[in-house]
């Protein structure tokens, strides 16, 4: 279960394919290891339409949600730089992006606001925009480099 | 002062999931897809619950017939699907659309994601009408309609058929 929190450092890089837009230092997560006080939310949802308080969850659920969140981590955060092939806004609050805010760059290239994707991917690791599931793709990115 | 502009006035100070279902009904209400209607008045009284009408589609089976669909939204909209279902006198007779208004249809449930909206459910249910070849009820309507919860997303739904 440690292992499933553990940050990755060196290879977050990998992540971008090619790693042409962000650059090494907006990829890292500003924030640096979260603390336990953000991960434990009083309600957590194994599956969109479930929710449950912490301490309800089963032991399958529990791990489910720690593999979650511990993946959801090695997601890239970059800052939208305005490039006109992106989307301008984040589909998920219907907001438009400002140049240099933070984004999550999902492995099949689609962005959000950091907030916005986290709340969903507790929910479910998919991408919103194209349903690619975010887990097999980032393992096939590790595969693949 | 019209509805748009007073919503537009106040659509700052609120939940995001106000907010977004702010900025949905105003770009429903400027640019609505050909066929699809809010009831501007219904909104007017809860931002929660919408009544949208919908034409039957012209060269298809519900072509001159007018539905009405009701929309309920949680505070955890977009993230939670809206509860969706056909209302009042004209139920479309389709193999997926129960007598009591229940629509079966994986959007709603399964399939659900943020990046959907109220206008491209609109548009899935509008379409889902268009490609019926046989105006008939779901083979288990009677049974369904006596024993299911009034919450179509409570049913387990078993989504077989994409045809139509």
């Amino acid at each position: 279960m440690g292992n499933c929190l553990k940050r990755s450092a060196a290879d977050d890089i990998s992540l971008l394919r090619g790693g042409n837009e962000p650059t090494r230092e907006s990829s890292a997560d500003p924030l640096g290891p979260p603390l336990y006080s953000e991960i434990i939310q009083p309600v957590f949802y194994p599956s969109p339409s479930v929710s449950r308080p912490a301490s309800h969850l089963t032991e399958e659920e529990q791990v489910k949600i720690a593999k979650r969140i511990g993946l959801i981590q090695h997601l890239p955060i970059g800052s939208y730089d305005g490039c006109s092939k992106k989307s301008r806004e984040c589909v998920i609050c219907m907001v438009e992006f400002s140049v240099e805010e933070a984004v999550r760059y999902l492995p099949c290239m689609h962005i959000y606001h950091v907030s916005c994707i986290d709340d969903w991917l507790m929910r479910s690791l998919t991408c919103p925009s194209c349903m690619e599931p975010v887990d097999a793709a980032l393992l096939t990115t590790y595969e693949t480099t | 002062m019209s509805l748009v502009s007073k919503m537009e006035s106040k659509s700052s100070a609120t939940s995001p999931s106000e907010r977004r279902l702010h900025k949905e009904l105003l770009a429903l209400i400027k640019e609505p897809p050909p066929g699809v209607k809010v009831d501007v008045d219904s909104v007017g009284k809860n931002l929660q619950e919408w009544k949208i009408n919908i034409d039957g589609v012209e060269g298809t089976l519900y072509e001159g017939e007018h539905f009405q669909l009701l929309f309920k939204f949680n505070n955890k909209y977009p993230f939670d699907s809206p509860e969706v279902t056909f209302i009042g006198s004209n139920i479309p007779v389709h193999p997926h659309v129960y007598s009591n208004g229940h629509i079966c249809l994986s959007i709603l449930t399964d399939d659900w994601s943020p990046a959907l909206s109220v206008q491209s459910v609109c548009l899935s249910i509008s379409s889902m009408l268009s490609s019926c070849r046989e105006k008939k009820r779901p083979p288990d309507n009677t049974l369904y309609v006596k024993t299911c919860n009034k919450n179509p997303k409570k049913t387990k739904w078993w989504y077989h058929d994409d045809t139509v």
